[in-house]
């Protein structure tokens, strides 16, 4: 998977094309409404996606102790209320953390970091097959078959439909 | 607009006393330049002609994916159209200046012929005529690649269209300062470590030079997109900004990977030759491998991959916010499988 762009470049690229390609070419009041309710939606999603995944788990680590804790509460409350309220926390409350996410923007770095290297050794090993190492051949081989997988993945994630959008 | 076309106009038509635009509209499609159509009636004393006519136009240099000059196409496609019986439009001419229409452009005549060739395949209305179109297509390509390169390109502006260096003085050097041109570039094209495949194939193509054919004027952007048909004929060949002196495989590898981005067909037809390969060998005698072709699809694919990945660089450095550099990551992804396959990756070698 590429990092750059990311997720949040291809999503702020929408919205200035939004502005600048669509909204000049609109002659509706309510396209426009449409374009601009579209801008506002996916800062939205610019918004939520740094923040979802570890919010998701926070607050499913929240909700167990908020679970257990208010069955504490209510301790010595009797009635099948407080039976049901006790009987969550004896569950679902007892479920464990989930672990807290990686932060996304280091994720990205190392990756390239990685990435910048294998290009780095690809390079390397160009030299050594020209000079006839047949055992760099060999380890070409290894780079590729690290990334042969990886690339059908992204080619079966990034992908919309057959042809190119806009050509005749 | 109107008005500055009407001017220019009226260098080609110096006896008419008025010249009307109408119904001028951009075109939708074609990733490189802006184009519009529009029709002159063009009026003199004893009579009138309306004229379909198309303005090219250069976009702004910053958010080109091809920076090639108008000047030196219009030149091109007026020595194809005198030389050669390849279906071409006629050039009325270029405007370098452009403070005439924002960038520079020329006009030309716009084609009679459908444009939407996909009508031609996948059970489009137009299927039974595949063959027959792209028989004609076959022919067309190879009279390009027939024709004596001094007659197309007199001034050899042709040799080195995108001033990188590239040496036509022979197949081998042209094929070695190519290279050289692939990978020089990729640092400036390398967008993400992901890019990585480029970089592949640019060194793979250098490890594995195929056997020497004459170099002829390649069109450049031969693919689906690019011609229009009528009654089982081409009709046009369109889109000229890429052509270059180089090896006339790169037209028919080039084609072999529009074909798959396309969702289209070109390489199967004429089904009766046995498919475009087949065709174009008979015609010309240079009895090309389908190894051949595999290389020079991946040599055509680094051609046009270097500019475009060098576009996308720059919308991804925010030198200019134009959102078609971005989607276009998209089918270029598009085009990783096949070139994965065509260099053996292990997965493909079993």
């Amino acid at each position: 998977m590429n990092t750059s762009p990311s997720i949040d470049d291809l999503l702020s690229g929408l919205i200035v094309a939004i502005s600048d390609e669509i909204v000049p070419n609109l002659a509706d009041a309510k396209a426009y409404a449409t374009a601009s309710m579209m801008q506002s939606v996916l800062q939205q999603i610019r918004q939520m996606l740094p923040v979802y995944d570890a919010y998701l788990v926070d607050e499913h680590n929240g909700m167990t102790r908020a679970l257990r804790d208010t069955a504490a509460a209510i301790e010595g409350v009797t009635g099948p209320q407080a039976d049901r309220v006790r009987e969550r926390a004896s569950t679902l409350g007892q479920r464990a953390d989930l672990p807290a996410t990686p932060d996304r923007a280091q994720i990205a770095t190392a990756h390239r970091e990685l990435g910048e290297s294998l290009v780095a050794t690809l390079t390397d090993l160009d030299v050594l097959q020209r000079a006839g190492e047949t055992r760099a051949d060999v380890a070409l081989d290894v780079v590729r078959s690290h990334f042969g997988p990886r690339f059908q993945r992204d080619v079966a994630t990034i992908l919309v439909g057959a042809g190119m959008v806009g050509r005749g | 607009m109107e008005q500055k076309l009407v001017e220019f106009l009226m260098r080609s038509f110096p006896d008419a006393h008025e010249i009307v635009i109408e119904g001028l509209a951009p075109i939708p499609g074609g990733y490189s330049r802006e184009t519009y159509r529009f029709d002159a009636l063009v009026r003199w004393h004893d009579r009138e002609e309306r004229l379909p006519f198309i303005l090219r136009k250069d976009p702004p240099k910053v958010v080109a994916i091809l920076e090639t000059s108008r000047a030196i196409e219009h030149d091109l496609i007026e020595a194809v159209r005198r030389h050669t019986k390849v279906p071409v439009s006629r050039s009325y001419g270029h405007e370098m200046d452009a403070s005439t229409f924002g960038e520079p452009a020329m006009v030309i005549a716009r084609m009679h012929g459908n444009s939407a060739t996909s009508d031609l395949f996948n059970g489009g209305p137009d299927e039974h005529q595949v063959d027959d179109v792209i028989r004609h297509l076959c022919e067309i390509l190879v009279e390009l690649h027939m024709t004596d390169i001094s007659k197309l390109d007199p001034y050899s502006s042709l040799s080195d269209p995108r001033g990188v260096g590239i040496d036509t003085s022979s197949w081998d050097t042209y094929m070695e300062s190519t290279f050289e041109y692939y990978i020089n570039s990729y640092p400036s094209i390398a967008y993400d470590p992901s890019t990585i495949v480029l970089l592949d194939s640019f060194l793979t193509l250098r490890r594995n030079k195929p056997r020497p054919l004459p170099l002829s004027l390649v069109h450049g952007d031969f693919n689906p997109a690019n011609f229009l048909y009528q009654d089982g004929k081409a009709t046009a060949l369109i889109d000229w900004e890429n052509s270059h002196v180089g090896d006339p495989r790169e037209d028919l590898g080039w084609m072999t990977t529009m074909d798959i981005l396309s969702n289209t067909d070109v390489m199967s037809h004429p089904r009766d030759e046995g498919g475009f390969l087949c065709y174009y060998n008979k015609l010309t005698g240079y009895n090309i491998t389908p190894d051949e072709i595999d290389y020079f699809t991946l040599f055509g694919t680094a051609n046009i991959a270097v500019p475009i990945s060098a576009a996308i660089s720059r919308r991804i450095a925010n030198e200019h916010q134009l959102f078609m550099h971005l989607y276009l990551m998209q089918p270029s992804t598009g085009a990783i499988p096949n070139m994965t396959r065509l260099m053996k990756y292990p997965e493909f070698s079993s």
